[in-house]
């Protein structure tokens, strides 16, 4: 190959190699500034678009629910409340320390917690012996707690009362 | 079809099939474009022809690549779509100088050949990562083993000691050997610390944050929680001792410092941690000669005496030689002479691609590992369960600074250390670890968009 060719050649590969790196860029970049806004005209024009978007992240128009206590329903706490004002996770598990203790045989020393992301409440099983349910389904990934959802871990229950 | 219909059907679509998988198929087939050019080009410079052995050196590990991303698509569709497009290019690019490496040793009548066992290695750690993502799909089921992954971590360093299988290489024990077969445990060890360290630290965090008398502004913790600080200073000395070396023993203790940081916020920790390691370091030196004499190396590179003396600079000598002569956009894949650098195809596979690449061609395949390193840190800080946010951390973390550690040696302004530089450098150790970690963060960062799904 003449000289010109090998020169451009080399020049090539290093220019290929920062191409892909630069490309990546506009990935990170939604990382650094955000997701896109659809702007307002857009939003106009496409109403389903937003209401269908609101659904899905399980945003509720009819008012926030900001619990305030945890109340045991069954179980051999029953009747009790636990207050969640000033708290950001509550470990419910078999063990004294968790923040709340069920003494059951069916919970795990770490069972679930509860963590507060911005306004909500997310409840996230620990991979416990025998799991947690959220009005009678089994939960596997981390879930939204609302209004007026039981939750139960082995034989105690309890909901989010505001 | 009204306009309506069209825009609501497209989050849906969305849904369907995540953006991060389609950007990572494209990716890779570019990553695989990348490798076709560097193999081609070394076979034109050094052999003036082209021919179909390159496919050897090119299609294991493509389609090792695809069948992780396969495996991805099937049991972890939104994971991370750079991580494995990343790893893959550094792989590629380390068989490619390693292929080249093998074509000199050829041209000299040598018979030392790395190129097709690190070709097969590759596929080996690729199908381990993509094992790692079929079985373990949530991260929490290592947090009930903590102490087990602890011992297991202590047994492997230990075992570089051991009477029968134990084998020093270089002056540093770091590997152990049965027959042929030859494999560095430090590298698995350095996982298994992680998921001890997060386990650890997320059952500990409270009394290793806040318990403690406030003294010059600093927050000193009290004596009980310094316990584990002191022990972890000990061990780490004692890796150091064992294995002598440096590199090893700094890569745990950073680790280490780190986590601790994170799930504390405790200044203090990493500020003690440092004086004592740097003591530790600089006792060391003095008290083994071993040590004492890559810290004289690295001092003093150029003086006559440590060029010649055996065991000295005159490796990292040539390997500045190498990527002084690359200059700033290299030789070119095949026309500079990295053959000239002992162990170029693994300890300093980094100065043989700074001398062909040149000082462009390192700082991209920096920013690669810089946005592998981000990518993880990305996961840390999206997780919403605080031990996958601190095992995605601590391996972020690793990857980072055993990359700092290597270049750093390789580049002269650290002393040089026995560790492999992640995915590039020939050893099948160092790729099952990296790739394992890769599996790793890509499980986490499939879990951490899980979270709010009603």
């Amino acid at each position: 190959m003449s000289e010109l060719a090998l020169f451009l050649v080399r020049i090539g590969f290093v220019a290929v190699l920062w191409v892909f790196i630069l490309s990546l860029l506009s990935v990170i970049r939604a990382d650094l500034y955000g997701r896109r806004v659809i702007s307002r005209i857009a939003r106009q024009n496409a109403p389903q678009l937003t209401a269908g978007s609101a659904a899905s992240l399980g945003i509720d128009d009819s008012g926030v629910f900001e619990p305030t206590q945890i109340a045991v329903l069954t179980g051999r706490t029953a009747g009790t409340n636990i207050s969640l004002e000033g708290k950001k996770e509550v470990l419910i598990g078999r063990a004294p320390s968790s923040d709340m203790v069920i003494s059951d045989e069916f919970a795990s020393s770490m069972h679930a917690k509860l963590v507060l992301v911005g306004q909500d409440w997310v409840l996230q099983d620990l991979n416990s012996t025998n799991g947690t349910h959220l009005d009678g389904k089994k939960i596997t990934t981390p879930v939204t707690i609302k209004a007026g959802m039981t939750i139960r871990i082995g034989t105690t229950t309890f909901e989010l009362r505001s | 079809m009204s306009n309506v219909s069209l825009t609501s059907a497209i989050p849906l679509l969305l849904k369907a099939v995540p953006r991060s998988r389609n950007f990572e198929a494209v990716l890779l087939f570019w990553v695989a474009g990348i490798h076709a050019f560097a193999l081609s080009q070394i076979q034109l410079a050094v052999n003036q022809v082209m021919s179909w052995d390159m496919l050897l050196y090119w299609a294991p590990p493509t389609v090792s690549a695809w069948i992780l991303h396969y495996v991805l698509r099937k049991y972890a569709l939104n994971a991370d779509g750079l991580l494995l497009p990343l790893a893959f290019l550094l792989n590629g690019l380390g068989i490619a100088m390693i292929y080249r490496l093998d074509l000199a040793e050829i041209t000299r009548g040598g018979t030392d050949l790395f190129a097709e066992r690190q070709v097969w290695l590759s596929c080996f750690a690729m199908l381990i990562a993509a094992v790692v993502v079929r079985l373990i799909p949530n991260p929490l089921t290592l947090r009930r083993f903590p102490y087990l992954a602890g011992a297991g971590a202590v047994i492997l360093l230990m075992l570089p000691a051991a009477p029968v299988i134990g084998r020093t290489v270089n002056g540093a024990t770091l590997w152990v050997g049965i027959g042929e077969l030859s494999f560095q445990p430090g590298e698995i060890a350095k996982i298994l610390l992680a998921i001890f360290f997060a386990g650890y630290l997320v059952s500990r965090k409270g009394p290793l944050s806040e318990i403690g008398s406030r003294v010059l502004g600093m927050k000193i913790p009290g004596a009980k929680d310094l316990g584990p600080v002191l022990l972890f200073w000990v061990a780490s000395i004692g890796v150091l001792v064992i294995q002598r070396d440096l590199g090893t023993s700094i890569l745990y203790f950073g680790l280490f410092l780190v986590m601790i940081y994170t799930a504390t916020g405790r200044a203090f920790y990493v500020g003690i941690g440092m004086v004592m390691m740097i003591t530790g370091a600089l006792v060391a030196s003095r008290l083994f000669e071993y040590v004492g004499s890559r810290f004289e190396s690295w001092l003093n590179p150029l003086s006559q005496e440590n060029y010649t003396a055996a065991g000295g600079s005159y490796q990292l000598v040539q390997g500045l030689f190498g990527m002084a002569h690359g200059d700033v956009i290299g030789s070119g894949l095949g026309s500079g002479f990295p053959q000239l650098i002992p162990l170029a195809e693994s300890d300093f596979i980094f100065a043989a691609l700074g001398e062909e690449l040149g000082l462009a061609g390192v700082f991209a395949i920096l920013a690669v590992y810089l946005l592998i390193v981000y990518r993880g840190l990305r996961v840390a800080n999206t997780h919403q369960d605080e031990f996958s946010k601190l095992l995605a951390l601590g391996l972020a973390f690793v990857i980072g600074l055993q990359v700092f550690i290597v270049c750093g040696g390789v580049m002269g302004l650290l002393p040089l250390t026995g560790l492999t530089t992640p995915f590039l450098a020939a050893g099948g150790s160092s790729l099952l670890a990296n790739w394992s970690i890769i599996g790793l963060l890509l499980i986490m960062s499939d879990s951490s968009l899980k979270r709010v799904s009603a």
